[in-house]
């Protein structure tokens, strides 16, 4: 009776619980790395850093121009680089959710497959 | 019905929560870990290095792995089924203690190895003792106790039926079960919500394991650097984000919050002023929102998602500065540091301070009104209500500049929700535990005598409080009322008072003609009071009591005052003393309600010092009728007004009022032999007819206590008294006095005179036995423990 149940749920409740586990660690990666917000905000000025160009002479106006492509390009560059650093980390988490969600209904197999794996003698 | 209440041990639920209860330990943990990864990570190698009996490692450790997944995700916390049936409900924790055959003594013994049988044993009292003294070992009358968890899981909106559940379940099911309660202070609807205060704290736990999800590492970086601010701010949100979230119970903040979160995502005016008393949770609401706006879940515009609060506190910015232009010129910068960044908003906490010049606060309005106006820049300020109606007054644009939400006071139903979510925070800070009674006293006795918060801050205040007054760790309600008789200068009965106390109150009467002589009616009335009071059955919406003394001078009117004082209110210290003489005019009436910073002698001033006092007013008859009239609300519900409007309670004072109006009517009465009823009735009628009294003023009185003139034997006790107390003076010196009887005959023919009651009596005995005492002691014919027997003829010598 306790090991049917335990059977049911492995494959029933188990499972879904599993599932729901590994979707929000991989919603919390993708916070932690904010890509949502990064992609919204790729080429906005990096941390306000920027000259003000209101009422100043045209080349004072320029050179707020120059100033704020620079910093936005510097915020660019910053947010390309965790947005792609974030894309490996997801990546990789998200491979090894799905090899972990495929190997679930594997494991309580595993005994049964190894130890023919073992009598088979198979090996590297 | 019954099927649905029938345990059944064998329930797959009760096998898995057994055997969780036995493998939910950190050391098997470990060790089934250590030897899943072992054999993992051994048998990969060994099928590497070509040795296929790694596989069988590998199939060994996935057992492991299979059981360290099953106990982790399903037996230790089993659950709940999808049925009725009280296997189904029952939790994981109180499943697995659950014998073969359940009685309900077998659940009473087991209930405290349950986290909410702890909880219910240690913050209510109820403890195994308790329940296995109620609880009876007869299987068939576990029925009813599952029946009555249901109906408790149901009516708290609890999901399962917990240990505390079943604790409550089993005192329910007691015929004597209220009257047990009311033992212990309690009624079953406090155990109710003593098991939703436990599920609530659980619930707590359980959420700030969660991740919270805030933005991530890129969250600011669109927004601009603030090390100014960072330098002479406070960043609430970097605050608040390391901690649980605030939990918000009132109705009225979430609506606050969620007004602000309105003001702050559309295009009008961006501030709010958050207007209400101290202490009634305007910061809690501050800090609330600042979590709202950086919780990546919440359904907030993206203008306002991730904003941060930085607080600016007008002292230390004072601290920083030198002279005004200084703090004009850093506040400038701070606030343009802020708009630059794009994503802060300013919070003036205590706002008054930066609209006044003072010691602690700075005028700025001329800098903060223009912001304020155009509403750009995003800012919080919360304003005392009576400081922000002071300031609005001075400077009405500020009032029109705002967006205003007012924050009122927290209920008792609130201030308790709020007091359990905080205990968890004071608990860590002050390492105590708090029982429930303290809550619901730190609330009673709050509300009552904590003036200068509103709640639910004078509750957490009187909590932060009475933990210094733990024992062994636990805040009891004693604890609570002994921080609030030492905060407060009050006395309250409790049930730790001595058997001496006690005993003192019952035998007040006998204790106070210690000092005084004669006249019981007065005694007594005031004695009944004070035992009232003292038994907790008075009426606590007035005064301990208030009487008027009635007679002629010098017969122990104010000395009863005294002698209460001396024998009650620890010591003659504890007397308020108002010459009503000094309060003819009707322009009196603010001195003697002058608020405490501009006449600390006033009545008010010295009652909100003192409020556990007799209260003196002396000559009442003297005081002009204004002052009388002003007097009606303190005599009738204990509370008088102070210059400032501030309610000065007089709930814990003795008022007593002395007058002479009538001397003449009772010396002619008591001299004619009248009974004291009848002649009680004819003077108040003539101090009416009189007009000395009103009789809307007399009628405030608890009693009219009329005082007799003193006869001649009431002078030989008062002899005996005031020789007494010259022995007290001269004690430290070793030295006693007495009188020989010829010369006790002597004072007291010289002393009497029925027009002045014993006042001749206490200057003649200072003129005479004093004087000798002196001489004496100044001539070396006495030293230390030397005993002076006066004659008649020192006495005659003194007095020629």
């Amino acid at each position: 009776m306790m090991t049917k149940g335990l059977i049911f749920w492995w494959y029933g409740d188990g499972y879904r619980l599993f599932a729901k586990k590994i979707l929000t660690k991989l919603g919390d990666t993708v916070d932690f790395f904010s890509i949502g917000s990064l992609l919204k905000t790729l080429f906005a000025p990096y941390r306000q850093i920027s000259a003000n160009a209101s009422g100043v002479s045209v080349d004072g106006k320029i050179l707020a121009f120059i100033d704020r492509l620079v910093s936005r390009l510097v915020g660019g560059v910053a947010r390309i680089g965790i947005v792609l650093a974030g894309i490996v980390v997801i990546a990789l988490q998200l491979i090894f959710s799905i090899i972990s969600f495929i190997f679930w209904p594997l494991l309580p197999l595993m005994p049964i497959i190894s130890i023919v794996l073992w009598v088979m003698g198979v090996a590297l | 019905m019954n099927d649905l209440n029938k345990f059944n041990y064998n329930s797959t639920r009760a096998k898995y929560a057994r055997l969780g209860h036995k493998l939910n330990s950190v050391i098997i943990n470990i060790i089934l870990n250590i030897f899943a990864f072992s054999m993992l990570i051994f048998g990969i190698i060994l099928i590497v290095t070509g040795n296929s009996i790694g596989w069988l490692l590998i199939g060994i450790s996935s057992i492991f792995f299979i059981f360290i997944i099953v106990t982790e995700m399903l037996l230790v916390k089993v659950p709940l089924g999808k049925t009725e049936d009280i296997n189904d409900l029952l939790s994981s924790n109180s499943l697995a203690l659950m014998d073969k055959n359940p009685t309900p003594k077998k659940i009473a013994d087991k209930l405290i190895r349950t986290r909410s049988g702890r909880f219910l044993a240690l913050r209510f009292g109820i403890i195994p003792r308790l329940l296995e003294g109620i609880a009876n070992d007869l299987p068939d009358d576990i029925t009813p106790i599952f029946e009555i968890s249901r109906k408790i899981m149901k009516k708290i909106g609890a999901t399962q039926i917990s240990g505390g559940i079943l604790a409550v379940a089993i005192i329910e099911s007691h015929e004597n079960h209220e009257e047990i309660l009311a033992r212990m202070r309690l009624s079953l609807d406090d155990l109710y919500e003593g098991v939703t205060w436990y599920n609530y704290l659980h619930g707590l736990v359980k959420d700030s394991k969660k991740k919270r999800r805030d933005g991530g590492i890129a969250r600011d970086f669109t927004f601009g650097f603030t090390p100014m601010l960072s330098r002479f701010g406070q960043n609430i949100s970097a605050i608040r984000n390391a901690n649980m979230k605030t939990q918000i119970f009132r109705t009225t903040n979430k609506e606050a919050i969620a007004q602000m979160i309105e003001i702050f995502s559309g295009g009008g005016r961006q501030n709010v002023a958050l207007i209400g008393p101290e202490g009634c949770g305007r910061s809690t609401i501050v800090n609330a929102f600042s979590e709202e706006l950086l919780d990546a879940n919440s359904k907030i515009k993206n203008n306002l998602k991730f904003r941060q609060i930085f607080k600016l506190d007008a002292s230390a910015l004072m601290s920083g500065t030198d002279g005004q232009g200084d703090i004009e010129r850093l506040v400038t910068m701070l606030l343009n540091e802020a708009y630059s960044a794009k994503n802060i908003i300013i919070y003036l906490d205590n706002a008054h301070l930066f609209f006044e010049a003072g010691v602690g606060s700075v005028d700025i309005s001329n800098l903060l009104l223009p912001i304020l106006e155009a509403g750009k820049l995003r800012t919080i300020l919360s304003f005392d209500e009576q400081r922000f109606l002071e300031i609005s007054a001075k400077n009405p644009a500020l009032t029109n500049a705002l967006n205003k939400i007012i924050v009122t006071p927290a209920d008792e139903n609130e201030t308790m929700k709020i007091m359990e979510n905080q205990v968890p925070y004071l608990e860590y800070r002050h390492k105590v535990t708090y029982t429930y009674w303290a809550l619901k006293e730190a609330y009673r006795l709050g509300e009552r005598y904590v003036k200068d918060l509103a709640m639910p801050g004078r509750a957490i205040r009187v909590l932060e409080d009475s933990a210094r007054y733990s024992k062994d760790g636990l805040v009891f309600g004693e604890s609570v009322s002994e921080a609030i008789e030492k905060s407060e200068g009050v006395k309250l009965q409790t049930s730790t008072d001595t058997v001496e106390k006690k005993d003192r109150l019952l035998n007040l009467e006998s204790l106070i003609h210690e000092r005084m002589i004669d006249q019981e009616q007065a005694v007594h009335a005031v004695s009944d009071a004070l035992r009232r009071a003292a038994a907790g059955v008075r009426n606590e919406n007035k005064p301990i009591g208030t009487y008027l003394f009635l007679g002629p001078t010098g017969v122990g009117k104010t000395e009863l005052a005294k002698a209460l004082s001396e024998v009650y209110f620890n010591g003659e210290s504890e007397i308020i003393r108002i010459d009503m003489n000094e309060y003819v005019e009707s322009s009196d009436v603010n001195r003697l309600i002058a608020e405490g910073a501009t006449d600390a002698m006033s009545l008010t001033a010295q009652v909100q010092k003192h409020p556990f006092s007799v209260v003196l007013l002396d000559e009442i008859e003297k005081a002009a009728p204004e002052v009388l009239t002003t007097l009606l609300q303190m005599l009738d519900e204990g509370i008088l007004r102070d210059t400032k409007n501030r309610e000065i309670s007089f709930r814990d004072a003795i008022v007593i009022c002395t007058s002479n109006a009538g001397a003449d009517l009772i010396r002619e009465k008591i001299k004619n032999g009248e009974g004291y009823d009848s002649l009680k009735d004819e003077l108040v009628n003539h101090l009416i007819e009189s007009r000395e009294f009103k009789p809307e003023f007399l009628n405030r009185f608890d009693e009219i206590c009329i005082f007799k003139p003193l006869e001649k034997d009431d002078l030989m006790k008062i002899c005996d008294i005031l020789i007494k107390n010259v022995n007290k003076t001269l004690a430290p010196q070793k030295i006693s006095v007495s009188l020989d009887d010829d010369a006790k005959a002597l004072l007291i023919e010289k002393g009497y005179d029925p027009m002045l009651g014993a006042r001749p009596m206490r200057r003649i005995v200072s003129k005479t036995v004093e004087n000798i005492v002196a001489k004496k002691s100044l001539g070396g014919e006495i030293g230390s423990g030397s005993n002076v027997i006066i004659t008649k003829a020192e006495i005659e010598r003194e007095l020629e």
